[in-house]
């Protein structure tokens, strides 16, 4: 049925604004948020912040912007995603047709970016530079890391492997990695492979965690059978040795990463929905639901899910943690994207070099570290405000 | 006789978060020895707080005591005596009255023993840690003693059973028993019987008594239920928002309360309730049966082995025949576990009947698939115990008043619903704007009489009530209780009212049935049964209901 609208003098919060106040009462969430909210802006940025294409530039009077001519489709539905979210916020209308509206609009932004943008093919990153020194353009105002991730740098002879800072022609905040690109630049460009991988496949081990465990849970008796022995199946899996088989096999692709460490990881979300389900069914709201001749889906929606919400956020948010650390393995081990950005990846060529270099192995491992804990952050943060029995003796 | 315990101007507070409770606010009150005191009064009014700061058993972090004494008169091991102030006593001297000479019963039996220590193991540490000189097979003798006294039947056998071993009866009798084996001067006992069926509570009370005389111990007891402070008590306290609003020995406050709040307390005594004799309607009088139960058996399988074969069934309701007229209301008694919620669930088939055939209005319910039951889920409602966990607190009151009337078409608009479900929160004297709010921002009365108006939202004709008014306190009891009746008549509602407490069922039933493991023992008018029970089992029944004594 329809939500109903809320006078907006109410006093008292719902539960779930209680919870995401005591949530951020704790300082440790507060930091992970605000990591995790710099690293989305970082990743919604990143050609903004980090590109060898200048940001507006002047030939012969003539102003142009290459950056956002080269603005790939990704680039642009992320950037339409991003601002809609300030924009729905303030709209006044239910959070459940925010969130409908929300994802309305991702489809169709990225359906459409797909079929209207086409950039360049091409890119010659060097022509900004050696036209620059010629004295081609009459100004420009370039990105703050004037360099792309995939831009080698090849006119400036062996860039391979500077210490940051060392040369003195270029500044390298945090180096350059082996081939010669800039460290910063790939990290930035890399942060959204982390928090896709994240969000995605801990998404999908959700969705399907709490429908086999919804099952599971209402319907018990020969549900519950069959779910928990397709449970110890899949939590006999070993998710690496997957991932590596299908690697091989499939070739490098991010979002075969994404399914299948989805699939497999949902046994944990599963087991919790379950539990709660078996708890919620006999409760008694529950069953003067069933008296009043709800129908099924409001019942298991409605009335059951929303109360056992909370446990399966909790497990979500370290969910994200280990799905990062899978990515950054595979990454780590060679085995992720080929020419893409990846933390992991670097941290693979800092082992991979003659010589330790350790600007290749602590800004991205200190990058991945970071989010981890972040996301460790929140959810500590979030058992704790679910939890009463703790929040009794914290008292 | 001599003073044991002497309160003067208790005051305890509470922190709660950056709120100060006062839950105790100048209290005063004496203790003889050898006599009950009671502390009587609805949740929230401090008496268990009054006793948790008698025994120093408040959490120091969250609770202070801003003033007065509690002066005891502590009796040394040699003999001497001393008056002390617990609140003023190092945490050492504390901790050897605590238990040695001050000991507490609590509520739950079923959590207040640990349930990794045989019950012999928890007597024979009290014991010892008491007197350190008593030798290991000292303590056992004085332990099976102590259980023999609480009348545990083979106690030399059964001292070295384990909590899960034994019933909720027992599990209080054998914390009578350690509370007891080193002979306190004061018993706390906090509502000891509350978590217990009416015939052990019966036993449970005349145990404390006989220990009581034998030993000259004095208790303070601590109650809701009026029944048992007649039993119990030789001079009581009534207590209310942390301070006693009148005290005096039991004859006097029971038949002649002075304090507004004894009055109307005692007045929401069901039995104190002004009665409508002329509305029963019984046998005689009674139009067709609008529910007619043929022979219903709700069995729970015991499954066993790796094939989970079915071994056994759990009897939960067997074979019940019960018919009720439409506008009576038939009060359904028994124990715990004698099945009468179950049945209560069977007949909405929210739980599914075994066997047996449940006839509302010609239609046989158990015949009926799911999608054809669901317009008549519209005629038949049910209200729950517990008004905690009876409303979904993630919905609105509007939202839960007004998705089962969308489901059946009442109202044409969104607009129209919101109005009904208004109207409904004012039938259960609530303000309408309440429909905006969340389960949380009411009391316990309040969520129940939300729970009654979902169940009259879709205008149903026959009502479910499984143990409505257990939670609620005595006053609120009484409130749900005439509603219930100016709702009948004034909707013409059949009601099945499954309790426990007999009070209640004189006050409002036509006729009752009395159910015993399973089945149904005695039925009839409730005047009759209540006055000349024939069953054994009715009979021991009626003969455990504490009853107030009023000289009337």
């Amino acid at each position: 049925m329809s939500e109903i609208t809320k006078p907006a003098q109410r006093q008292q919060r719902s539960y779930a604004a209680q919870v995401l106040r005591e949530v951020f009462m704790q300082w440790g969430a507060r930091l992970g948020v605000f990591w995790i909210g710099l690293l989305v802006v970082v990743a919604v940025f990143a050609p903004f912040l980090a590109n060898s294409h200048p940001l507006l530039l002047s030939e012969q009077g003539e102003i142009s912007s290459p950056l956002i001519q080269y603005l790939t489709a990704a680039d642009v539905t992320l950037l339409i995603i991003f601002f809609s979210v300030p924009v729905l916020y303030f709209f006044k209308i239910s959070f459940r047709a925010k969130f409908g509206i929300f994802i309305l609009i991702t489809i169709v932004a990225a359906a459409l970016c797909h079929a209207t943008i086409s950039p360049p093919r091409l890119s010659i990153y060097d022509q900004y530079r050696d036209n620059q020194q010629a004295g081609v353009y009459d100004w420009l105002i370039t990105a703050p890391i004037p360099y792309s991730a995939k831009d080698y740098l090849r006119d400036e002879g062996d860039t391979g492997l500077e210490a940051p800072l060392a040369a003195d022609e270029r500044t390298h905040l945090f180096g350059t990695d082996e081939n010669g690109a800039d460290v910063l630049s790939r990290m930035v460009h890399a942060s959204r492979i982390a928090l896709s991988i994240g969000f995605v496949a801990t998404g999908i081990a959700m969705i399907i965690g709490t429908i086999i465990g919804g099952l599971m849970g209402y319907f018990s008796g020969i549900f519950d059978m069959i779910g928990m022995r397709l449970v110890e199946i899949f939590e006999a899996i070993p998710v690496l040795f997957l991932l590596l088989t299908f690697v091989a096999f499939f070739g490098r692709n991010l979002y075969v990463m994404m399914i299948i460490i989805g699939i497999t990881s949902w046994t944990g979300y599963a087991r919790y929905v379950r539990a709660e389900f078996l708890k919620l069914r006999q409760q008694e709201f529950v069953q003067s639901a069933i008296a009043c001749g709800l129908p099924l889906h409001s019942i298991l929606f409605r009335h059951i899910l929303p109360n056992g919400m909370a446990p399966i956020l909790v497990a979500a948010s370290f969910g994200v943690a280990s799905a990062i650390l899978a990515e950054a393995t595979l990454s780590f081990l060679g085995l992720g994207l080929v020419d893409d950005p990846s933390w992991g990846q670097m941290l693979n060529q800092a082992v991979q070099a003659a010589t330790f270099n350790w600007w290749m192995a602590a800004f991205p491992g200190g990058a991945i570290f970071l989010t981890v804990f972040a996301y460790n952050l929140i959810g500590e943060a979030m058992r704790d405000a679910i939890d009463p029995h703790l929040k009794k003796s914290a008292n | 006789m001599s003073l044991l315990l002497k309160v003067e101007n208790l005051k305890t507070y509470l922190r709660a978060g950056n709120e100060t409770v006062k839950a105790v606010d100048d209290v005063s009150f004496e203790i003889n020895k050898g006599e009950t005191f009671c502390l009587v009064g609805e949740s929230g009014s401090g008496k268990s707080v009054t006793a948790l700061s008698v025994i120093q058993l408040l959490p120091q972090d969250i609770s202070q005591h801003p003033g007065g004494k509690i002066m005891f008169d502590y009796r040394h091991n040699d003999g001497h005596r001393e008056q002390v102030d617990m609140l003023h006593l190092s945490e050492a001297k504390t901790r050897m009255i605590r238990g040695s000479r001050i000991a507490m019963i609590f509520q739950e039996p079923m959590t207040s023993l640990n349930p990794v220590f045989t019950i012999g193991d928890q007597i024979i540490e009290a014991l010892q840690l008491h007197n350190p000189e008593m030798s290991s097979a000292a303590a056992r003798e004085r332990a099976i003693e102590a259980l023999e006294q609480v009348k545990i039947p083979n106690a030399a056998d059964r001292i070295d059973e384990y909590p899960h071993r034994l019933s909720g009866g027992q599990r209080q009798r054998v914390m009578i028993a350690m509370a007891m084996a080193c002979e306190p001067d004061l018993l706390i006992a906090d509502e000891p019987t509350t978590a217990l069926d009416v015939t052990v509570q019966a036993e449970i009370l005349r145990l404390m008594k006989e220990l009581q005389q034998r030993k000259g111990t004095s208790i303070l007891f601590i109650t809701h239920d009026f029944g048992v402070v007649s039993q119990m008590a030789d001079r009581l306290a009534v207590m209310r928002l942390g301070k006693i609003v009148e005290s005096g020995p039991l004859n006097q406050v029971i038949n002649n309360p002075q304090h507004e709040y004894s009055k109307k307390l005692l007045a929401s005594l069901p039995e104190n309730l002004p009665r409508d004799p002329g509305l029963a309607i019984t046998k005689s009088n009674a139009a067709p049966p609008l529910l007619d139960l043929k022979g219903v058996q709700v069995y729970f399988p015991i499954k066993k082995g790796v094939l989970r074969r079915t071994v056994d069934h759990v009897k939960a309701v067997d074979g019940i025949d019960l018919q009720i007229p439409k506008g009576q209301i038939l009060a359904l008694v028994g124990e715990s576990g004698c099945g009468k919620s179950t049945l209560g669930r069977a007949i909405l088939r929210l739980t599914e009947p075994t066997a047996g055939k449940v006839h509302f209005n010609d239609s046989d319910i158990t015949a009926l698939h799911r999608k054809q039951l669901q317009p008549l889920r519209r005629e038949m409602q049910i209200i729950f115990q517990d008004p905690m966990s009876s409303l979904n607190p993630r919905l609105t009151i509007a939202a839960t008043l007004t998705e089962p009337m969308k489901v059946h078409g009442i109202g044409d608009s969104k607009e129209e619903r919101l109005e009904l479900a208004k109207q409904i929160l004012e039938r259960v004297q609530l303000e309408g704007d309440f429909i905006w709010r969340y389960p949380h921002e009411f009391s316990g009365g309040q969520r129940q009489r939300i729970g009654i108006a979902r169940a009259l939202a879709l205008s149903p004709s026959f009502i479910v009530c499984d143990e409505v008014t257990s939670a609620l306190d005595v006053s609120v009891q009484a409130e749900i209780l005439q509603m219930l009746l100016e709702l009948r008549k004034e909707r013409d509602l059949t009601l099945l009212f499954i309790t426990h407490n007999i009070a209640v069922v004189e006050y409002i039933s036509d006729e009752m049935a009395v159910m015993h493991g399973g089945r149904i023992v005695e039925q009839g008018p409730t005047d009759r049964i209540c006055r000349n029970p024939q069953h054994d089992y009715t009979q021991k029944l009626l003969a455990a209901v504490p009853r107030v004594e009023f000289n009337h």
